[in-house]
């Protein structure tokens, strides 16, 4: 498999700015219309004011904050979405974002338990989407958001198109549960072997009356070969060997069969029920 | 090159020649009926204790009993069932193979397995099924 293929780089929309800039600044938007139609009603009922001053008052009290903040926050935004990468690699999705303290989030495949498509009334309105990717146990450090406390690991929003990396992040999922896991290979590691082995002669102790005769030691004297390299090509300790020489141990059929192959006899030969 | 190999079983095939039920074979052998279900499954490799009783309740040779097969035969046959038609055959020809001979790995003599097929093959072919070439190929010579 190739590796790049795996790799996909996104950023997120600019439509994200002005979603956030609305969305984060509705209340002032709120309040300068209120006080624009408040002093608009004032003004007719009651119309000793002064046109130039009425219209510095609605400024300065209504319309000046309002564009202000947006304007903040509108720079702010879009240094934001400037310093959002997220990257789909082989083993992790990897997301940079913080605009003052820059963090890199990495989370593994392994850890993800779900993956969330979100569109919020703002989010429809300039129709972004936003994925919230969730692992096993919440962490308190959330990525991709400085506004939220505790939440999904991986926070990507913006997104105008969420159902690629959707896709993407499923199928190398799949790639990756397909494939056996390493648990296999940690059980049947040669040291557990041995403890396996250990188990095994344990048990074969407590079963009295299935007991083996074997005559593993004068085949393999005769197929001059020793207990080290029989272990060898058998693929286990030797001192299953051992074990199984001094009839203290009674193997699989597989690991017996296994034995008869390389001493090119039957398995008959080799034990017998005592 | 080797293949990696599993035990397979005819207790079942035999057992219903001699007319036993799974129960009545576990009673003389004198384990639980569980036991043989697995066994006759493939899902139990059994203890060379417990493979002799069978063999002397059923009264055949161990190696009429049982035989050893490549773990990749099984496999080719889930693919079959499997995966879809499309994915096999786009897999063939991305691989620039000869239809038949995808379904015939199984089947090959061990002597000719590492002459037919190269390492890096059978290797795509383990990942394709799913797997990695140690769970179905053992790369040694000795």
């Amino acid at each position: 498999m190739n590796e790049e293929e795996f790799i996909y780089i996104g950023t997120i929309s600019r439509d994200y700015i002005k979603k956030e800039v609305l969305k984060n600044n509705l209340f002032l938007l709120l309040y300068a219309g209120i006080v624009s139609i408040i002093s608009f009603y004032v003004y007719f009922l009651d119309s000793g004011f002064d046109l130039d001053l009425f219209l510095i008052l609605i400024l300065t009290c209504a319309v000046a904050p309002y564009v202000v903040v947006a304007l903040i926050s509108a720079l702010y935004f879009s240094a934001y979405v400037r310093n959002f990468t997220y990257k789909v690699q082989k083993d992790s999705i990897v997301i940079n974002h913080g605009v003052f303290t820059k963090t890199r989030a990495t989370i593994p495949y392994k850890r993800i338990q779900n993956i969330n498509i979100t569109t919020g009334i703002f989010d429809r309105m300039f129709k972004t989407y936003t994925i919230k990717i969730e692992t096993a146990g919440h962490s308190a450090v959330s990525s991709g958001t400085t506004r939220r406390g505790i939440g999904p690991e991986g926070y990507i929003p913006g997104l105008k198109d969420p159902h690629i990396i959707e896709n993407k992040i499923k199928e190398i999922i799949a790639k990756i549960s397909t494939t056996p896991s390493g648990l296999e290979e940690n059980i049947f590691k040669p040291e557990q072997l041995a403890f396996d082995n250990f188990i095994s002669y344990v048990l074969s102790k407590m079963r009295e009356g299935e007991k083996l005769k074997t005559s593993i030691k004068q085949l393999r004297e005769k197929a001059k070969l020793s207990a080290a390299k029989l272990a060898e090509k058998v693929g286990v300790p030797i001192e299953t060997i051992h074990y199984l020489e001094e009839g203290k141990y009674n193997p699989s059929l597989l690991l017996a069969s296994k034995i008869a192959e390389i001493l090119n006899c039957k398995i008959e030969d080799l034990f017998e029920l005592a | 090159m080797k293949f990696k190999t599993k035990i397979k079983t005819n207790i079942k095939l035999i057992r219903e020649e001699l007319k036993l039920t799974q129960q009545d074979l576990a009673d003389r052998i004198g384990v639980s009926r569980q036991t043989i279900y697995f066994l006759e499954k493939g899902k139990y490799n059994p203890s060379l204790t417990i493979s002799f009783k069978i063999a002397e309740v059923l009264d055949r040779p161990l190696n009429e009993i049982f035989y050893q097969e490549p773990v990749i035969k099984d496999e080719l046959k889930e693919m079959k069932l499997k995966k879809p038609y499309k994915e096999v055959e786009d897999f063939i020809n991305t691989q620039d193979i000869d239809h038949n001979i995808l379904f015939q790995i199984g089947d090959i003599d061990e002597k000719e397995l590492s002459r037919t097929f190269s390492k890096e093959f059978l290797e795509k072919v383990a990942i394709f099924l799913g797997y990695k070439f140690e769970d179905l190929f053992i790369d040694a010579d000795i």
